[in-house]
């Protein structure tokens, strides 16, 4: 707590790489170097992350919306022609059908 | 005996003749080609698949024939149209406009007016004056003053070339010429001299063409290079890509692009180099009425542009 003699100005809180003497042992692995790497490490994964989400997002929604635009309305009209056919179809071999029938009776 | 050896060897020489009749149809006859087709003509295949008429807003129009050769045309347009800007945001003002047509179309003469509600006027004729020689003439005149124009064409078919020369208002001259080399290839160059501007310039193009596919290129002292390819796949489907480079603003536009011609309706979408994406759907809902839908994204610009319309007739 006793804090050392600033000189003329702020300076920042010493962060000491060694364990403090008579100090607990929360605050003796809170201040370990092995804690302060993760603790960076975690703060760079989170940035990067972020960084990763939003790009993904903007290249998912490029994505979806030029599939919208380009291939979306293509799938309509091919099952649309796909189904006009299978009624052509039988609507053929229905009309094919009946003149055999009658000749038969 | 004696009588069959005789004819068993003339049947031999008779099918090796055959075979070489065909291969000399097949061998290609330089004095007998096809004509081509017209220069501004050239890369139209890939052109009708890649730039289809993209609009937005709502489009009406109404057709309607009062005689074999005569017709008019209602058409209404309303949505925000671009107003070139200097700066990199596009300022869009919303019009509407109301056009009135006449059509008068023959055999020999073509003849087609239009009228539009802000003070534009169109008129384009076109006459066969004899089986070679045809004259084509269009004008546009506007409100603003300097803004209208007029060109005149005259075209020459001959047995395997095509030649034209045209002009227009502000002393703008040109002429071209396509020539057909083989059956499947034409080439073609092109000189122009626009007074008004102090340019003249020069072009070089040729057109391979075969059942399957279109290639055709073109280069244009003015610094324009435009490739095109397009390949049937079938006879409902065609793919279309296209590439424009222009060695003076060192500007690059690819593109590629499909055209679905089905029996209810036509699709052709297409992707830009330059991120934009536009498809264009017309759709045969009854016997003479179309519907139109047409929309295009702009990712880069962040522009979008969605058309509705409505052909009658």
């Amino acid at each position: 707590m006793a804090a050392q003699p600033r000189r003329g100005g702020i300076s920042l809180p010493e962060r000491s790489s060694a364990p403090k003497p008579h100090s607990n042992i929360l605050a003796r692995i809170t201040s370990s170097p092995i804690v302060s790497r993760g603790k960076q490490a975690a703060s760079d994964a989170a940035f990067v992350s972020k960084k990763l989400l939003r790009s993904t997002g903007k290249a998912a929604w490029i994505a979806g919306t030029t599939f919208l635009i380009l291939f979306v309305p293509l799938i309509i009209e091919m099952d649309r022609e796909q189904q006009f056919n299978e009624l052509e179809l039988q609507q053929a071999s229905l009309l094919g059908a009946p003149p055999t029938a009658p000749a038969r009776s | 005996m004696a009588g069959l050896l005789p004819s068993g060897t003339t049947a031999i020489p008779a099918e090796a003749s055959k075979t070489a009749h065909t291969k000399a149809e097949e061998k290609t006859d330089y004095m007998n080609l096809p004509c081509p087709i017209p220069f501004e003509e050239l890369q139209r295949e890939a052109l009708m698949s890649l730039k289809p008429e993209t609009f937005e807003g709502l489009r009406f129009d109404f057709t309607k024939g009062l005689n074999q050769k005569f017709s008019l045309s209602h058409s209404v347009f309303m949505g925000p149209t671009e107003i070139p800007s200097q700066s990199a945001e596009t300022i869009k003002i919303p019009t509407a406009h109301y056009e009135f047509g006449a059509n008068f179309i023959d055999p020999n003469l073509m003849l087609i007016g239009r009228v539009l509600t802000d003070g534009r006027v169109n008129a384009r004729v076109k006459w066969d004056l004899t089986d070679n020689l045809s004259v084509k003439a269009n004008a546009q005149l506007t409100n603003e003053p300097h803004m209208s124009h007029g060109m005149v064409n005259f075209d020459y078919k001959g047995k395997d070339y095509r030649s034209q020369f045209q002009m227009g208002n502000g002393a703008l001259f040109g002429a071209s010429y396509i020539q057909s080399v083989t059956p499947h290839l034409s080439l073609a160059g092109e000189v122009f001299w626009a007074g008004q501007h102090r340019k003249s310039g020069l072009g070089y193009a040729a057109r391979y063409e075969t059942d399957k596919m279109v290639a055709a290129g073109q280069v244009a002292s003015t610094g324009m290079l435009a490739l095109s390819y397009v390949q049937k796949v079938s006879e409902k489907v065609s793919l279309a890509s296209d590439f424009m480079y222009n060695y003076m603003t060192r500007d690059v536009t690819a593109s590629v692009g499909y055209d679905y011609i089905l029996r209810q309706c036509r699709l052709r979408g297409k992707i830009d180099s330059n991120g934009c994406t536009t498809a264009y759907l017309e759709e045969r809902l009854n016997m003479g009425l179309n519907i139109i839908l047409s929309a295009e994204i702009d990712h880069s610009k962040k522009d979008y542009k969605f058309g509705f319309g409505l052909t009658v007739g």
